[in-house]
């Protein structure tokens, strides 16, 4: 036999990231100072008591039902209109902003190139700025309007959804393309007819995942005085109204749990069962991995290779022939009630279009852009700047740990492939208990994950400051938990759409469940899970200043101080850096996703 | 030779829904055989072999593998007689995302303990059977390739690596070389055969050429439409029986 060959250095590019990930995650619980001072504040107990107390006692008058209703439908309209409007402006960006558009409609001139990227470039700065930062300012340009939501969701959602939706045009195949082009059909009618309706799922699917989005940032902008049930919310926790503020958490449960309910059985019904495609060439993402299966089982019947449709592949085969159908009854009803509530939300909302276009908008505008200029920046900020930038940098890290962390833990049990009887890991032949334990479970962790998310950060924090002393930690935690309901479920999506077959093969050679799960359930579904945790993380940065709203700390409690005191040379300079610190975040999540493929 | 046989149906019918795949079989499969499964497509092979490393239990009837009788086991039972039968498949069966070694090491995890499969996914352990095996296979280069790097047929070679490293009595193999081109399938099935003849081991494969089933077998049992055509040695099965195994329609 050869010489043997010497194991591979175990610092690869992975390893060094991981050791950066571990140093900045214990570099930021030192910056939190749980080493160093107390952070725990036990005389709060007795309130957060109170607090979990009222859960079960929620209040059911009549008149604060009626106001509960009331606010639901405020936040459910916000998000509807502010999602409508960016993905509006996210078509048409998306097309402008793809490469495939630039070089289909000038095919040989490389200055456009420089063009494009300019453009491209100048969507990464309202994408780097929270709805709540846009809310606050427009508050100031619009008064207390319902428009000030709508914009505050659009403007930063329209710019996430063109750079999203350019992604999709350009990955999806450009043969059809190329062929109307050459044939000499116009880039207008030739995308109409190749690119967008063969992207059209990946669009639509993604075009559900910002709705389930935009729901959540409604709600957060109420905070701001927007109105809505974020707004009913923060009022009952200043009165310490527990009871109402029970009342207007079930609310907002339900709410998230019917639009995301909806948006994945839709998806579902339409083929198209991953929310969000993360770190996966495109040759070999999911769904497309899956209907090559489905087709597989069907040519295998003709050609010779032996297949007999199993008890599942002939289930998935039927699904697959409903989407076949040109109309699923299900999915009719649910285009009627978009079609319905729209206009309703629309006039339901009412908020002053016109206001827009105002000459008083436009006067607004000038003035603050001349009370911002010139910047108001010396030297001697650096060094506070750089703290608060650490600050903020530092929640985001230790919130998407933890959040990451949970989100991994919870995952398995929220999938409905892994413990329920005929499950993945279910050890044994399934008794009527065991069975009852694994749908508890599952419910149980599916609940805990919904009222993680649906919960708006902000007041997270405020729950968290019952028992902490301010600082980064209670907005860490806040923005961690939020996370933690969000990237659960992602997670267990991915979980869920698992190629199975390498995991048959382990458990026909008699491997333990433990060992199934070593060895073929996590290799497969961590790089995934990294992605999204890192992709949450450039997230829960932006997110960083709808805590520091409520005091958390960091460059976002200095951002919503200055902005409410209208002091906007001070702002420029701020936001600036933010944006700054955001990119930085990108760059590195970018790089470390890399990393992992 | 043993007597007792490795594999036995008894009366064994399988049906999806109203498909039917297997009808009221009876078969026996003596330790050392080198069994083909021939027939068309929906014929039952895969169902067969299925039932025999029993990741599916009958409707009706038994089946018999290593003298237990796969329905009545218990699980652990169950994963005690499956360490005992290696399986390749056609493809995709390897975990993509980890390095070659611990898909071979796979191979071992019926009888490592949960820590020393852990431990081994941070610092592989047993390189050396590894490196052996894929030595045996003619890819030892490969020990810390990713292994959705590989080619199909490097990736065989390492599903039939992890065999070797398993080291069971029996081999189950689904279709091993379908995704193969001719020469390379020629090539895998020599291997194969060559692995189990070295170590009396028994196969059992099915297989989409009749021509690899003569030239690696010493049995061919003909499938169509869940029944069992004919179960003979290559020389006695003539071009008529071959016909009438894939005929369209009588």
């Amino acid at each position: 036999m050869d010489q043997p060959l010497s194991r591979p250095s175990p610092l690869n590019q992975r390893a060094i990231w991981g050791l950066v990930a571990f140093g900045a995650i214990a570099l930021s619980l030192y910056q939190a100072g749980l080493f160093q001072r107390d952070w725990l504040n036990l005389g709060g107990l007795s309130q957060l008591g109170r607090f979990f107390q009222a859960s079960v006692q929620p209040d059911l008058s009549p008149e604060f039902l009626r106001l509960t209703l009331n606010a639901i439908v405020v936040t459910l309209a916000y998000a509807v209109c502010g999602t409508c409007l960016s993905l509006l402006f996210g078509l048409v960006g998306g097309v402008l902003v793809s490469e495939v558009w630039w070089q289909s409609v000038f095919p040989r001139q490389a200055k456009q190139r420089s063009i494009w990227l300019t453009i491209r470039a100048g969507l990464a700065i309202p994408r780097a700025i929270h709805e709540l930062i846009w809310g606050l300012f427009l508050i100031n340009i619009f008064g207390l309007d319902p428009l000030v939501a709508i914009v505050a969701i659009a403007i930063p959602y329209g710019a996430i959804v063109a750079k999203v939706f350019s992604e999709i045009l350009d990955e999806t195949p450009r043969q059809p393309l190329m062929a109307l082009l050459s044939s000499g059909v116009a880039p207008l009618t030739a995308f109409t007819y190749s690119l967008l309706p063969q992207a059209f799922l990946d669009l639509l699917s993604y075009s559900f995942y910002r709705f389930e989005c935009s729901i959540r940032s409604a709600a957060v902008l109420g905070i701001i005085g927007a109105g809505g049930l974020g707004y009913q919310i923060l009022l009952s926790l200043q009165s310490l109204r527990y009871e109402q503020l029970w009342t207007l958490f079930y609310a907002l449960f339900v709410l998230n749990g019917t639009v995301d309910l909806t948006s994945a059985v839709l998806r579902h019904r339409l083929g198209s069962p991953s929310r969000l495609d993360l770190n996966l060439r495109r040759d070999n993402r999911s769904k497309s991995q899956k209907l090559e299966e489905l087709r597989d089982g069907y040519s295998t019947s003709s050609d010779g290779q032996e297949s007999h449709p199993t008890q599942n592949a002939a289930d998935q085969v039927s699904m697959l022939k409903q989407q076949r159908q040109p109309r699923d009854r299900g999915v009719m009803v649910a285009g009627l009630g978009a079609v319905l509530l729209i206009p309703f939300c629309f006039w339901y909302v009412s908020a002053d279009f016109s206001k827009l276009w105002s000459p008083r908008t436009m006067q607004l505008l000038a003035d603050i852009t001349q009370s911002s200029l010139p910047p108001n920046f010396d030297g001697e900020q650096l060094p506070q700047l750089l703290a608060l930038s650490w600050q903020t940098l530092a929640m985001s890290i230790l919130a998407i740990a933890a959040a990451g962390i949970g989100g991994i833990l919870l995952s398995f049990p929220a999938a409905h492939n892994f413990f329920l009887p005929g499950g993945l890991l279910n050890p044994t032949q399934s008794s009527r208990l065991g069975c009852l334990l694994a749908w508890g479970m599952l419910l149980l962790t599916r609940s805990v994950l919904l009222i993680a998310r649906a919960v708006p950060a902000p007041i997270w924090a405020l729950v968290a400051l019952f028992v902490l002393f301010p600082g980064i930690l209670p907005g860490a935690i806040a923005l961690g938990l939020h996370n933690l309901g969000i990237l659960g479920r992602l997670m267990a999506e991915v979980a869920e759409n698992l190629d199975q077959r390498p995991l048959l093969a382990l458990k026909a050679q008699g491997t333990p469940a433990s060992l199934v799960f070593l060895y073929g359930v996590l290799p497969t579904t961590m790089t995934r899970f990294l992605a999204y945790i890192l992709y949450r993380w450039e997230v829960c940065m932006r997110e960083t200043v709808i805590v520091g709203l409520v005091g958390a700390g960091g460059l976002g409690r200095l951002l919503t101080e200055q902005l409410s005191s209208f002091d906007y040379s001070s702002v420029i300079v701020t936001l600036s850096s933010f944006v700054v610190l955001t990119f930085i975040v990108d760059w590195v999540s970018g790089r470390m996703r890399r990393s992992l493929r | 030779m043993n007597s007792d046989p490795i594999f036995e149906l008894r009366r064994v019918t399988q049906q999806f829904g109203h498909f039917l795949a297997l009808d009221d079989i009876n078969l026996q499969i003596y330790p050392g055989e080198r069994v083909a499964l021939v027939g068309s497509s929906g014929a039952g092979k895969s169902t067969l072999l299925r039932l025999l490393n029993g990741t599916l239990l009958p409707n009706r009837g038994e089946v018999w593998a290593l003298g237990k009788n796969l329905s009545r086991l218990s699980s652990r039972q169950l994963r005690r007689v499956q360490r005992q039968i290696g399986t390749i498949y056609q493809q995709f069966q390897l975990v993509d995302s980890l390095r070659v070694i611990h898909n071979v090491n796979a191979g071992h995890l019926g009888r490592w303990s949960f820590w020393r499969a852990a431990l081994s996914l941070v610092y592989p352990l047993e390189v050396k059977t590894a490196a052996a095996a894929l030595h045996r296979v003619g890819i030892p280069e490969k020990l810390y390739a990713r292994t959705d790097q590989l080619s199909g047929g490097q990736q065989q070679r390492v599903a039939i690596a992890r065999v070797l490293v398993q080291d069971p009595p029996v081999v189950l193999a689904d279709e091993p070389v379908s995704s193969l081109d001719p020469a390379l399938s020629q090539e895998v099935m020599s291997l194969l055969r060559t692995l189990v003849q070295e170590s009396g081991k028994t196969l059992v494969t099915s297989l989409h050429s009749v021509e690899l089933a003569r030239n690696h077998c010493d049995r061919i049992i003909g499938l169509r439409n869940g029944r069992i055509l004919f179960d003979a040695p290559p020389a006695s099965v003539s071009a008529e029986m071959i016909d009438a195994l894939y005929r369209l329609k009588e």
